[in-house]
């Protein structure tokens, strides 16, 4: 093991939160390159047979423990860690983290129901946070946090699927159309009807 | 048709909860029986109580008119009418334009389901959450600590003391009014109460007219006034 994966192991053990690759550049002084090849080469010692992996989360790296031991590791906790998130919260974490910075008006605009009570506890549960107002003034924004993407595995703020992926596709389009002819019985009344 | 905003508005009714134009699609689709739908309570909640300030007369009208719609659709429904198969224009705008906002939220309820998955698949890692001992030392500051100094001096002055003058202390005592009314009935059997406050303010009036009461409570002087407001005429008993 090389001098410099030593002393990344020992830097991504201590820090409470994923390192990016320039502040580890900064902290072990030494260029992008080597750096990457020592995280490689720690992410090689730290294999399946252990109990640690490197991963790219978030923005940065971090020393996190394996997936498959959760359970143990949850032990060690008064309580889970990861509570769920009701289908209205993940809809409302999708929006915003396509459309970040986006206020809440312009979430519940887009949701066709109110989205404040939401917001406050994604907002409360640390997986949003203020991004400041307009310089024209106006709503409260809201984009994502670091803590969202740790807990969705996510690289950093942009490591989503294209949104065009969710996409109705066109005979899916136009089906929902279709159901709302078929189911279109209003007809008559809607517009105001003469007789 | 109504405004978009007042279609995406929220209700909450006992038999359905959510946007009224999604609550309209399912009208539509015989999800939501419209016998069952208390129209009382959808006009309550579409209009809502303070319906002058939330909507514009124009949109107003508009959700009245679909809430009227909705009205003799069910009026006809519980008769048992036939109802006309021919939508109107403006329905089928609606329709598109329903249609047209269903599509375009369409990805984000996926895009959802993509993160729970996206959340279960990687459940499992653990992070270590210690934070470091002794705390990043405090941004230097950029500006001269002088202006701050300045602004807090004039926080910390003490206001001068407000003025009092227009405050007075003035105490008149019944003891004294009975006293000096009793020297005005030494000297004279009969004193005139207009007499013995000419001059006299309304608080000392008031005082002169207490004591004088207060005479006549203990049956040193009678009372006797010619007509309302006009003189009294206080006579002193001779013992």
């Amino acid at each position: 093991m090389t001098e410099l994966a030593r002393r990344l192991e020992a830097l991504l053990f201590l820090s409470p939160e994923p390192l990016p690759l320039v502040a580890l550049c900064e902290l072990a002084e030494e260029p992008p390159g080597p750096v990457q090849r020592g995280l490689a080469e720690l992410a090689e010692r730290h294999g399946p047979e252990g109990g640690l992996e490197v991963a790219e989360v978030a923005g940065g790296y971090a020393l996190r423990t394996r997936a498959d031991l959760a359970e143990v590791c949850d032990r060690l906790r008064e309580r889970p860690p990861e509570d769920r998130i009701t289908p209205a919260g993940l809809e409302t974490l999708a929006v915003v983290a396509y459309l970040e910075p986006v206020s809440r008006p312009e979430i519940s605009r887009l949701r066709g129901v109110a989205a404040d009570s939401t917001v406050v506890s994604l907002v409360e549960r640390g997986l949003l946070e203020e991004a400041g107002r307009p310089a024209e003034g106006g709503a409260m924004r809201y984009r994502t946090t670091r803590l969202f993407q740790e807990r969705f595995n996510l690289r950093g703020p942009g490591d989503l699927p294209p949104l065009e992926r969710f996409e109705l596709s066109g005979p899916e389009a136009q089906r929902v159309r279709t159901r709302l002819v078929e189911a279109g019985h209003l007809g008559d009344g809607a517009g105001g009807d003469g007789g | 048709m109504a405004a978009p905003d007042a279609l995406q508005q929220p209700m909450e009714l006992d038999l359905f909860e959510g946007p009224f134009d999604l609550l309209l699609t399912l009208v539509l689709r015989d999800e939501v029986d419209l016998l069952e739908l208390p129209l009382l309570e959808v006009v309550t909640a579409a209009l809502g109580e303070r319906a002058r300030e939330r909507w514009d007369t124009e949109t107003a009208g508009e959700l009245i008119v679909l809430l009227a719609a909705m009205a003799e659709l069910k009026a006809r429904l519980m008769l048992g009418e036939p109802i006309d198969e021919e939508p109107d224009p403006d329905t089928l705008e609606a329709r598109e334009r329903l249609a047209a906002r269903l599509i375009a939220y369409a990805p984000f309820p996926r895009a959802g389901a993509w993160l729970a998955e996206r959340a279960r698949a990687s459940a499992g890692p653990r992070y270590r959450r210690v934070p470091l001992a002794g705390a990043a030392p405090p941004p230097t500051p950029r500006e001269s600590p002088a202006p701050l100094r300045d602004a807090m001096r004039a926080l910390l002055a003490a206001p001068p003391a407000p003025s009092l003058s227009h405050l007075t202390n003035r105490r008149v005592s019944v003891p004294e009014a009975v006293a000096r009314l009793q020297g005005a009935l030494a000297r004279a059997r009969s004193v005139s109460f207009d007499a013995l406050t000419a001059g006299a303010d309304r608080l000392e009036e008031a005082v002169t007219l207490m004591a004088t009461l207060e005479l006549a409570r203990r049956g040193d002087v009678t009372l006797s006034q010619a007509e309302p407001f006009g003189d009294i005429a206080i006579v002193g008993r001779r013992r």
